[in-house]
């Protein structure tokens, strides 16, 4: 594994990065990440019941969800490109295993709803969503944070400040 | 000279000193930050996409920018308050730092652009035209921009 990372941060294109565009990926990173959290809330603030209540679930989530895939999409692309100009050392560093550990959670917490949770949703869309529902919401919206600190963190253990 | 002085007292005040002195403060304020920037820019992009009539079009515009418009001040505020202690926390960052004066800037056309696209939402127009279109997407991206200026506050070098 360490030899792979170590000719992962080798190859031309991860020294360009480190010695010129990080400043630059990492504010994409940022933005594309923005757009991936922030229409992330404005779906779990709807399921649990804070905003958007004259509003069906499913008009909300149909609308912005794409958005939330395609800068997501753009969200690992500039991870990508930022992990490989520090590969050995960010694979060794624990806010980064944590914030990948927390990104499955999500991912998990998503799937769960997706397959059970949202089968019932003709009976709730327009109005207060379910116990489970609005639970699914809150664990997003935490784990979510908790991913936006531990990705700040990274940064204080590797590289710029 | 006067920025500096201005940078030794804000240090050593007590709430410079408070911050300062507690490991976890900085990173904190920087992850409300963070959270804040992210549900503002969410919300911005949505006012500007529904402008041109994207994304959350079945609402009509003035009631969608009724309900974004309150919410992006409110995210604006809690980041001027973050952004206020970092500054006082470690002011050496940013008031020397032509970046920061950039991201100051920038926020000011922005928050005049979103004040009006809200007017414009108000005013409940029929279509909106290439105009409002184009002003809309230019309030995006001077957001987008704010973001840039901010990263590049850690990597600009100003002393």
């Amino acid at each position: 594994m360490i030899q792979f990372l170590e000719w992962l941060q080798g190859t031309r294109l991860a020294i360009a990065i480190t010695e010129t565009w990080f400043p630059l990926v990492e504010s994409f990173h940022v933005i594309t990440m923005a757009i991936v959290a922030g229409t992330i809330f404005i779906v779990d603030t709807r399921l649990v019941g804070l905003t958007s209540l004259k509003l069906p679930f499913t008009y909300i989530s149909g609308r912005l969800l794409p958005w939330t895939w395609a800068a997501f999409a753009c969200s690992v692309v500039t991870g990508t490109l930022m992990f490989m100009a520090n590969a050995a050392t960010y694979y060794e560093n624990t806010p980064f295993r944590v914030k990948m550990a927390l990104l499955v959670l999500a991912g998990l917490n998503m799937l769960y709803f997706q397959k059970v949770t949202f089968r019932t949703v003709s009976a709730w869309d327009s109005g207060r969503a379910p116990s489970a529902a609005r639970l699914a919401g809150f664990i997003s919206i935490g784990l979510w944070c908790a991913v936006i600190g531990f990705g700040r963190w990274i940064g204080f253990v590797v590289g710029a400040e | 000279m006067k920025l500096a002085a201005i940078n030794d007292w804000l240090m050593s005040t007590s709430l410079s000193q408070l911050i300062q002195t507690t490991s976890w403060a900085i990173p904190g304020i920087q992850v409300v930050h963070i959270v804040c920037l992210a549900t503002l820019f969410a919300l911005a992009l949505n006012v500007s996409l529904r402008v041109a009539g994207r994304g959350l079009a079945a609402e009509p515009l003035a009631s969608l920018a009724g309900r974004f418009v309150p919410a992006i001040w409110i995210c604006l505020a809690v980041l001027l308050l973050s952004g206020v202690l970092l500054i006082v926390a470690e002011p050496f960052r940013t008031i020397t730092n032509p970046v920061f004066y950039l991201k100051m800037s920038l926020l000011i056309v922005a928050i005049a652009l979103t004040l009006w696209l809200s007017s414009v939402a108000r005013r409940q127009v029929g279509k909106p035209t290439p105009f409002h279109i184009a002003l809309a997407t230019v309030s995006i991206l001077i957001w987008a921009g704010i973001i840039v200026a901010g990263r590049y506050i850690a990597y600009a070098d100003h002393y």
